[in-house]
């Protein structure tokens, strides 16, 4: 197997990362028709394919889980989570013959084997869904011709696709054919009917390609969303540390502050979160963060050059063949950091002073997103795309750190996601050396506006805020939030 | 003489920036214990909060003396009428379903793990606790995990923590919501015992089932406190001409072409070991009234969980609706497109941050808060109905600003707004005054004269529809007994 996008022309290339459509609710009239009487086959039963299929099944669908055998011989928690919500659970062998749908929602490192075990008991003509297209691009995975493939996407955790389903709403979803393998033109027809059925189709979705989804997803997930919040968690705690800042408090600052400023990105982009900002903070953090961007830039570029070139996948699947040696030693290192270990203070932090005394994250968070949108949209990919992954899901992201520190961040993303983080982390540190030896506690531990007068120049003032505004990922966001304006926001703590 | 344990002097207090009380004094002596009343949204919450020290006081005096010979905590304990537990990792994101998904409620603590923790908190004698358990009938939960509690057991867990910390005084708003009518009199028969160790007691509520300690009675009206002398509330200008329905509200409903609505074949639910459902049989025609009825605990909400379409075991059961067997292509939103539902467990789950109006609108897509916008027919509708239940002044007010009564009379509204062929009322007067209650009921009544399948539970005989004809009993999860009623009860 070989990279599929590398054996792509160029034109092909641009042209796959390129597709980029958001769909009007119009299209989504036929409801779950194109897949109603069908037989559909979830492998795997984990939280997206356990509440996937509880939506699927409750849109009257025909839903059913195949396991692996030592997994049902050894009533392990997916077959558990199968069985106890009243699902037919069943070996390859004996369901995926009858399916007509095989959906495959097995974590990213067992797609070959398990793909590879399926298509061969796969009945003519019938469908395989990925919600990740990292096999079919990267490791080039080759699909029977008479089997269609698409991928249907929800952009939340699967709790979360559950939730939002019965309170009568849905999750932002993405989906995609691929261009190899839709022999009878049902593709599109199929993925517009499970996103109904998953009632993503209620909450936007977007139209794009097993090629942009990945090269856009792993840029996303390595940069801004698990990197940067990784690297930006760990020097704030220790830098308030070193400037004799209480560590309980900077423990709860830096593990709950990152959640409560994204759910300001979230509610109204760059914008609304510079915004909770004094005029003077916002100032500062402005010039802070054009900074980081210019210290940051090469390394975003270099991330996405290696993810385009297939070099990321290519030493990441090295790892993967070496027992997975460098994430596990990452992964332990990341629990010894002194963040990790120090627990969060009884102390109450108030809303707005997780903004006040953490400026140095909200400038971090503008760098870290605009930087990952740039760079994205300079490769081909279009900003719709690159807004999903990256304005959209850091506040998710947030909440996972919000819950359990770094440690608990790593655990819900995918080992891909992990692993890209750590080597974003581990080059970013350096990089960001000199900057942080300027960096005091105004800026992270105590309030930026304490002892200040709060006067600022109008057309500093004016300028600093045409420039955030008229960013590129505040037009388009503008715009895809609009339909997603009904999910309920993340709690915080 | 000894000092008075409570004294409110002159005491103002706003609650969204409105005078909530005005000039308000209180005295509440040793050995008085009071029933406060008063209709829905006049203040009573906000005067306990003030009381137990949860909100500040501006304008005015509270002052507390405690008895600091007395063996028992010197401090207030407020018992609230609403509350929000929290998961293991202190988020409190839960929905209206998550309880009866299998593996879904680990992420809760169980009753035995939250009691211990209150207990070790508050240095308690887990001697005397076991005894307060079984009293509630609480003793078989403590393994339960708090997500799978009903509303009546999340009422009896704070009972519990209350009557365990013996405070020398004690605060209750609305205690007896969702407790059956055995729980409501053991737990009268506590009160009454702490209050003769010493403790003091206020409660909330406009009940005339009272523990015998009670002995003075308080009216709040206009921001006023005045005492009465019984716990009846002063008779009301009862408004004699019911308003008519809204035009909309009164079109017939289509009879139903399934000879049963509901058919259940021997019905079983059950988590791991514990079975919730006992091979339930149960038969409901277009247009029958039903009363359902059961203790705390015996499986009144799932089983009507089974019918709104909100329990995945209902596909693994002998199961039909509207002559359909459940799974068999059907999806939730079209079952739920015909009925109209409230519990308590719906309210508590509710997505109180969208306004009266869009709470109101969002009963025509069966949503929990509005997702997309109703035309100009169903926008008039929801309007109209505003208006017929007395919310035209809260209409963009957000739910969660309003006190529980008027959030309740808006669940209500959103219940009926698409005049469904089933309603399906789980203790829907809860948190209502006797007027508004009456009201209600005479609403169903109304609404149901034209063919309307009604399930109707209440705990209270007296707080009931009249046009209930049939009446089924659970016990442990079984059917006790299914029966005629001859008259109205």
């Amino acid at each position: 197997m070989s990279n599929y996008f590398n054996t792509l022309p160029l034109r092909e290339k641009l042209n796959q990362l390129g597709v980029c459509d958001f769909m009007d609710s119009s299209e989504f009239l036929d409801g779950v028709n194109a897949l109603k009487g069908k037989k559909l086959v979830v492998i795997g039963c984990g939280a997206q394919g356990l509440n996937q299929g509880l939506n699927l099944r409750d849109s009257g669908l025909d839903v059913s889980y195949t396991l692996r055998k030592e997994a049902i011989e050894g009533k392990r928690d997916s077959w558990k989570n199968a069985t106890e919500n009243n699902f037919t659970v069943g070996t390859y062998e004996e369901l995926i013959p009858t399916a007509d749908v095989v959906i495959n929602l097995t974590p990213d490192k067992q797609h070959t084997a398990v793909v590879t075990a399926v298509m061969p008991l796969m009945q003519k003509g019938a469908t395989l869904l990925y919600s990740h297209g990292f096999n079919i691009v990267e490791e080039g995975m080759q699909i029977r011709k008479d089997l269609t493939v698409i991928m249907v996407a929800p952009k939340c955790p699967g709790s979360e696709v559950r939730a939002e389903y019965v309170r009568g709403f849905g999750v932002p979803t993405l989906i995609a054919v691929h261009p190899e393998n839709d022999p009878e033109g049902k593709g599109l027809l199929q993925a517009k009917a499970y996103c109904v059925g998953t009632g993503g189709h209620k909450a936007g979705v977007l139209k794009s390609s097993f090629v942009a989804e990945v090269k856009s997803d792993l840029m996303g997930e390595q940069t801004i969303l698990c990197g940067l919040l990784q690297t930006g968690s760990i020097l704030s705690f220790d830098k308030m540390v070193e400037k004799g800042i209480d560590p309980a408090y900077a423990s709860k600052l830096v593990q709950y502050g990152v959640e409560v400023i994204t759910e300001a990105l979230k509610q109204g982009g760059i914008t609304a979160m510079m915004d909770r900002l004094s005029n003077i903070a916002k100032i500062k953090a402005f010039e802070i963060s054009e900074e980081l961007k210019t210290i940051m830039r090469p390394l975003f570029q270099k991330h996405q050059d290696d993810i385009m070139s297939g070099e990321f996948s290519r030493i990441m699947m090295e790892d993967w063949a070496n027992g997975d040696k460098n994430l596990l030693a990452w992964r332990a290192a990341t629990g010894e950091t002194a963040f990790e270990k120090t627990p969060a203070g009884d102390v109450k932090i108030g809303e707005q002073e997780y903004f006040d005394n953490y400026t140095l994250m909200v400038a971090f968070v503008r760098a870290g997103v605009e930087l990952a949108f740039e760079t994205m949209v300079e490769a081909g990919i279009k900003p719709e795309s690159a807004y999903y992954e990256s304005l959209h899901e850091t506040p998710l992201i947030a909440n996972t750190i919000a819950r359990k520190k770094l440690f608990e961040m790593n655990r819900v993303i995918s080992d891909t996601a992990e692993y890209g983080c750590y080597l974003f982390d581990y080059a970013c540190k350096p990089l960001l050396a000199d900057f942080m030896k300027t960096v005091d506690t105004e800026l992270v531990g105590k309030n930026f506006n304490e002892g200040k007068d709060g006067a600022v120049d109008n057309r500093a003032l004016i300028a600093v805020n045409e420039v955030i505004r008229s960013h590129q990922v505040e037009l388009v966001g503008a715009e895809l939030r609009k339909a997603m304006t009904a999910m309920k926001s993340i709690k915080t703590a | 003489m000894s000092q008075p344990v409570v004294h409110i002097h002159n005491l103002n207090l706003k609650y969204q920036q409105k005078p909530v009380l005005q000039d308000l004094c209180w005295t509440i002596n040793r050995n008085d214990n009071w029933l406060l009343c008063g209709e829905s949204g006049t203040g009573k919450t906000t005067l306990a909060k003030a009381i137990a020290g949860m909100i500040p006081t501006l304008e005015g005096d509270i002052q507390l003396n405690f008895d600091l010979s007395s063996p028992l905590p010197a401090k207030v304990h407020y018992v609230a009428n609403w509350y929000q537990f929290k998961d293991l990792e202190g988020a409190s994101n839960f929905y209206y379903q998550q309880r009866y998904q299998s593996l879904a409620t680990a992420i809760t603590a169980t009753v035995i793990a939250e009691l211990t923790r209150f207990g070790n908190d508050q240095q308690l004698s887990f001697e005397a606790l076991e005894r307060l358990l079984t009293a509630l009938g609480f003793a078989g939960l403590k393994n339960s995990a708090l997500l799978q509690l009903s509303s009546g057991e999340h009422k009896k867990l704070q009972l519990v923590k209350a009557l365990w910390s013996k405070p020398q005084l004690l605060i209750l708003d609305q205690p007896y919501n969702g407790l059956d009518k055995l729980s409501r009199k053991n737990l009268n028969d506590l009160l009454t015992e702490i209050s003769e160790n010493g403790t003091q007691l206020i409660i909330i509520g406009n009940e005339s089932e009272l523990p015998a300690a009670i002995n003075r009675f308080a009216l709040l009206k206009d921001g006023r406190l005045q005492e009465i002398s019984s716990p009846e509330l002063p008779q009301q200008e009862v408004e004699e001409i019911i308003k008519p329905l809204p035009s909309f509200l009164q079109r017939e409903i289509l009879t139903d072409s399934a000879e049963h609505i509901i058919k259940m074949i021997d019905v079983n639910i059950r988590y791991g070991d514990k079975q919730v459902l006992k091979n339930i049989n149960w038969e409901v025609k277009p247009g029958e009234k039903w009363l359902l009825q059961g203790h705390n605990g015996s499986g009144k909400s799932t089983l009507l969980s089974l019918i709104s379409g909100d329990h995945p075991q209902a596909y693994a059961n002998n199961f039909f609706l509207f002559g359909n067997k459940r799974g068999t292509g059907e999806s939730i939103w079209e079952i739920k497109e015909r009925i109209g539902l409230i519990s308590p467990e719906l309210h508590w789950y509710f997505d109180a941050s969208a306004t009266v109006w869009q709470s109101i609108a969002s009963g025509f897509y069966d949503s929990s808060g509005l997702y997309c916008s109703p035309g100009s027919t169903k926008h008039a509708q929801v309007d109209e109905l505003i208006q017929y239940f007395g919310l035209s002044a809260y209409k963009n007010t957000l739910m969660n600003e309003l006190p529980l009564g008027k959030q309740r009379l808006t669940l209500l509204a959103r219940t009926i707004v698409k005049k469904p062929a089933i309603l399906i009322l789980d203790e829907p007067c809860q948190g209502l005054d006797q007027q508004q209650t009456q009201h209600f009921n005479r609403l169903v009544d109304e609404l149901c004269k034209d063919g309307s399948t009604l399930i109707y539970v209440g705990h209270f005989e007296s707080q009931l529809p009249a046009c209930i004809e049939k009446r089924i009993l659970l016990e442990d999860g079984a059917v006790k007994s299914v029966e005629h009623l001859l008259q109205s009860i």
